[in-house]
């Protein structure tokens, strides 16, 4: 049960989701975008969210895009995992968004809502932080264009009444080989001790990684260190291990030298088996 | 037998699956109001003070209740719980103040205006540290609290209770074994995780009449205590209990129905309902009970265990509740299934700072056979023995004695040697070799046995009712609730065997009200079968004897010359004389409209024969009537780096006595198979250094889901208890009891180092590996 009352809205465009909440947080509303919903329930009835008005951009044409135009891929905000996943445009990013949560969950849970969570994880940002996407944020100013590298920084950098509406990739991203691999305590459904998403790009090979630290991440000196091929995987793998941009997680799922050491394992794996081919 | 064995589907099937069902708190009503809990973030502390003002300022609000309302202490074994706080918190999720409003919303809202101010208290986290010298005491008290029979506390310690089992000269004798093993245990609180949360109602009428509805496995002690804790006449309570959404011991406990019914006290005798949000029901009502224990085991060189000593602590948490008594069933039972002549146990409970416990599938066993058996294991190694034949040399047999000294007969004990020889052939059993898959993927299997007592009130009795209809169909009550575990429908199976009916003829009654319901003591201990299926048996007795009256004047044959049978009374030497059940249900009318007697009632009623209290000081007495058996096995597969595991295959072989209702039981024994090893594998409340519980919610409480089952194989074994209708044995809890203790021996094996502490979390056995103490 969530204890507060909000109003509900549901626009029809772009425009009008951006001008409903400069209008309702003027009113002093605390306006919320949201999309699946299932962050705004769970969180809700803890008390941990709160809102007056929920803007929903499920309605937005844009928001629920799936399309491969030209060279480009778009995927709407609006897009659940389940269809990303299914529609097997981009399968790097559809199986890395198959890793979140259940089959349930992930038929409510949106690209934008997880890539914008609240929770640390948001694991769906991976595949998208190494094909070079591209954020299509609106907010008051219009819409902006940014791409991943600068639009995501810990978190998708949104402005005070912006939202996501789109991400975009180039099409040659879903035909590299590519890896993605979560590992979990102990059940089949639950938050990543690491997940680790890689792509081997003809410029070389690219990692991004969930759980291992406190946010998501793409490394340049990280991803350096893989490529060194003149060293053999278990080193570039530790020297690449000491890269890391933050502290390595220590909590309920997982400790630090555990996490660090199933992430290593993995690297190593996918390093191993690209080396083969 | 036509009935019995057969694979009926529950009574209550259609209903649950199409949602028709309906629980506690599926109830709505325009007079209901709702209650809503603020409790404890801390897990020791003194409440300095409690503001309710805002909250009871909030629109809607009609009450805010603290522990300053009522002194009635409660529990069990020992009365040493307010039933809201007073004065001081004694774990995380303690109930402080309770809100009554109009609406659930409403009382969420105020509830989360309740201020209170704590001055912490520093924690008592293990039952380690509950025994330390200078650990800060839970209870003052203890000495003045009133105790159940058998319960001995240690007055100015966290000691709630002591029981020691003395059989025999377990020092002396272990100082002369040859060989000797000591394995030490432990493992924390967690959860029941029952789909259903708790919830009660209360009502009190303007006569006094106090009506109870609640999701509880035990509606009848919710009577019985109520009457005792409040002073009520115990005609005037009247507790109804509808279907349980699964239960497993954490429904027996008595607490939501002492708050519903202060509450609605409060607001003059109104309808109060109160529903456990998924985070009250793991951390604010009770829990499943934690443990730490050494076991030594010392045999000769050909490894006949000679003696044992058992040091069994568990941590039952800040109030006693059941956990004393959880403690004596598994000090009861310490040796496990095995004829050991010298056998010690020290079995204490402790008060620590953490969620009190309520029973829990299995009662203790599943508890004390983790210690046992990982002991066995130790002592296998030492020897250099095959674990299954140590098993095997050692099985109890008739003619060797319980620790409570009671003999042990072919009725009363299970086969547990066929047991394991059927185990070793469905599992594949071959001395314990770990097999390499792959380079990194590994495979190995573990072993248990278990056996277990069900004991329960020595008075404790079970009754039934039959009537008929005038199609000559049977109702049954009785008071057993229908917890998920189909025990109505097999209880209709045993009245249509002996009727000579089929059990689609036999409406059973899901609802209990214990006004009229015959009572059931509790629905526990897996004693639905045993207990209420003697009942029926005799109920349907009474009633054959009745129509046999009725029928011996109308077909004017003697009542020895007829039988029933086809929903019919004939005479068994010319079935072509007969009469039909429907025509004598309610007496027999003759064409001129003379009738002899009237609508026939059955009833039968059980209690268990010469059952004694244990001796707290010595372990003597009789608990229980007949201790099932088991072997159980699990094969894991490893990944040998990060020591990720999938469980590939569980089995159990248990003596069934006699299977009533095939799929059932085979349901049953998986079910609690899986229960077993998600509590194993990954089921524990998580703790920090000031005992706030830091996963009380599904997210980060994990349980085994559908697809990460292994394949389960069950089979049973039937050596009939001569006691049990038609030999049945229990079975309700068995297959739960020796997996975490097998699991364990599987993973200890695949990683090459002793497993003695639960949850076994891939990182658990990783760091094991890596010479930390797991």
């Amino acid at each position: 049960m969530i204890g507060f009352d909000f109003d509900y809205y549901a626009p029809g465009s772009v425009g009008e989701a951006v001008s409903l909440y400069r209008q309702l947080d003027s009113l002093g509303k605390k306006p919320l975008f949201f999309s699946g919903g299932t962050e705004v329930i769970t969180l809700g009835r803890l008390n941990l969210a709160y809102t007056e008005a929920m803007i929903d951009i499920k309605r937005i044409p844009e928001c629920r895009a799936l399309a491969a135009s030209g060279n480009t891929l778009t995927f709407g905000s609006a897009l659940t995992l389940s269809e990303l996943h299914d529609a097997r445009v981009f399968p790097l990013l559809g199986e890395t968004g198959a890793g979140v949560a259940d089959r349930t969950s992930r038929n409510k849970i949106t690209l934008g809502g997880n890539v914008c969570s609240r929770f640390i994880y948001k694991e769906a940002a991976l595949p998208l932080l190494l094909a070079d996407g591209e954020a299509v944020i609106a907010g008051p100013a219009g819409i902006r264009r940014v791409p991943m590298s600068q639009a995501f920084n810990r978190a998708l950098q949104l402005a005070g009444g912006e939202f996501l509406v789109q991400m975009r990739t180039g099409a040659e991203y879903a035909r590299m080989p590519y890896v993605t691999v979560k590992r979990r305590k102990a059940s089949a459904i639950d938050y990543p001790l690491v997940t680790i998403a890689a792509l081997k790009a003809p410029s070389g090979i690219r990692a991004a990684f969930s759980g291992l630290c406190a946010f998501p991440f793409r490394s340049a000196a990280v991803e350096q260190l893989l490529n060194r091929t003149d060293l053999p995987p278990a080193e570039r793998v530790d020297r690449a291990a000491a890269m890391w941009p933050a502290p390595v997680l220590d909590d309920i799922k997982g400790s630090a030298p555990y996490r660090e050491f199933v992430a290593k394992q993995i690297l190593l794996e996918t390093l191993t088996a690209w080396d083969g081919r | 037998m036509t009935e019995i064995g057969q694979s009926v589907p529950k009574k209550e099937s259609n209903d649950k699956v199409t949602g028709a069902a309906r629980y506690t708190a599926d109830q709505s009503d325009s007079r209901l109001l709702y209650a809503r809990l603020a409790v404890s973030p801390y897990a020791h502390a003194r409440i300095a003070d409690i503001d309710t003002s805002a909250a009871a300022g909030m629109p809607g609000v009609r009450s805010v209740l603290t522990g300053t309302l009522s002194s009635v202490l409660v529990g069990e074994e020992i009365r040493d719980r307010p039933i809201i706080a007073r004065d001081r918190v004694r774990y995380y999720g303690e109930i402080v103040a309770v809100v009554v409003a109009d609406t659930e919303v409403q009382a969420k809202r105020a509830a989360d205006r309740v201020r209170v101010r704590y001055e912490p208290l520093p924690v008592v986290q293990t039952p380690a540290e509950a025994l330390r010298r200078n650990a800060p005491i839970l209870h003052e008290r203890l000495g003045q609290y009133e105790k159940g029979a058998g319960v001995v506390s240690v007055p100015g310690t966290n000691i709630a209770s002591v029981i020691r089992v003395r059989k025999g000269d377990a020092e002396s004798a272990l100082r002369a074994c040859e060989v000797v093993a000591e394995n030490a245990v432990s493992f924390a609180p967690s959860d029941h995780a029952a789909m259903e949360t708790r919830c009660a109602t209360a009502e009190i009428l303007p006569d006094g009449r106090v009506v109870i509805e609640s999701s509880t496995q035990a509606p009848f002690t919710v009577k019985r205590y109520l009457a005792k804790y409040f002073g009520l006449p115990s005609g005037q309570i009247v507790v109804r209990t509808p279907l349980v959404g699964g239960a497993y011991g954490g429904k027996t406990a008595v607490q939501l129905e002492l708050i519903a019914y202060l509450a609605s006290q409060a607001v003059q005798g109104r309808k109060v309902i109160l529903v456990n949000t998924r985070e009250e029901d793991m951390a604010s009502s009770p829990v499943h009970i934690g443990l730490e224990a050494s076991v030594t085991l010392g045999s000769d060189r050909e490894g006949r265990i000679q003696a044992a000593y058992i040091r069994l602590h568990f941590d039952g948490g800040a109030y006693d509740d059941k956990s004393s008594d959880v403690a004596r069933a598994a000090a009861a039972d310490c040796s496990g299934p095995y004829g050991i002549e010298h056998v010690w146990c020290d079995c204490l409970t402790l008060y620590t700072n953490h969620p009190f416990a309520a029973a829990f599938r299995g009662y203790g066993h599943a508890e004390l056979t983790f210690a046992v058996e990982r002991a066995m294991d130790a002592l296998a190694d030492k020897l250099r023995m095959d674990p299954w034949e140590l098993r095997l040399r050692n099985a109890a047999i008739p003619g060797d004695t319980a620790p409570t000294r009671d003999l042990l007969t072919p009725s009363n004990l299970g086969d547990l040697r066929t047991c394991l020889h059927r185990m070793r052939a469905l599992s594949g059993w071959d001395g314990g070799t770990v097999r390499q898959v792959d380079a990194h993927r590994v495979r190995a299997m573990g072993i248990s046995c278990f056996w277990k007592n069900s004991s329960i009130d020595p008075d404790a009795s079970s009754g039934a009712i039959v009537t008929f209809n005038t199609d000559g169909s049977l109702n049954l009550e009785t008071g057993v609730v229908e917890i998920g575990t189909g025990t109505k429908t097999v209880l209709a199976q045993m009245l249509a065997e002996r009727m000579g009916m089929s059990t689609d003829r036999i409406h059973v009654k899901l609802l209990i009200d214990t006004q009229i319901t015959p009572e059931h003591w509790k629905t526990v201990a897996s004693r639905g079968t045993f207990m209420a299926g003697r009942a029926v048996l005799r109920a349907a007795d009474d009633a054959i004897r009745q129509l046999l009256d009725i029928a011996a004047c109308v077909l004017r044959a003697p009542t020895d010359e007829l039988a029933i049978g086809g929903e019919k009374v004939y005479v068994r030497a010319d079935p072509n004389v007969y009469l039909p059940v429907k025509d004598i249900c309610y007496g027999y009318r003759f064409p001129n409209g003379n009738t002899i007697g009237g609508q026939i009632i059955g009833r039968g009623t059980y209690t268990q024969r010469r059952m004694s209290v244990m001796n707290p000081e010595t372990g003597e007495g009789t608990p229980g009537p007949e201790w099932n058996v088991g072997a159980q096995a699990v094969e894991i597969e490893m990944d040998t780096r990060d020591c990720t595991y999938r469980i590939v295959k569980a089995v159990s072989v248990i003596d069934a006595g006699k299977v009533l209702n095939l799929k059932g039981a085979l349901g049953q024994v998986m079910g609690a198979m899986s229960m077993g090893l998600s509590f194993a594998s990954r089921e524990t409340f998580l703790f920090n250094e000031l005992g706030a519980i830091l996963n009380p919610s599904l997210r980060d409480y994990p349980l085994i889901r559908y697809g990460e089952n292994p394949e389960y194989v069950v089979e049973f074994v039937e050596n009939p208890c001569l006691d049990a209708p038609f030999g049945a044995r229990a079975l309700g809890e068995h297959g739960l009891i020796g997996m975490p203790a097998a699991l364990a021996d599987a993973l200890s094996r695949a990683a090459g180092t002793r497993l003695n502490r639960l949850p076994l979390f891939p990182e658990t056995v990783w760091r094991a590996r890596m010479g930390e103490r797991p």
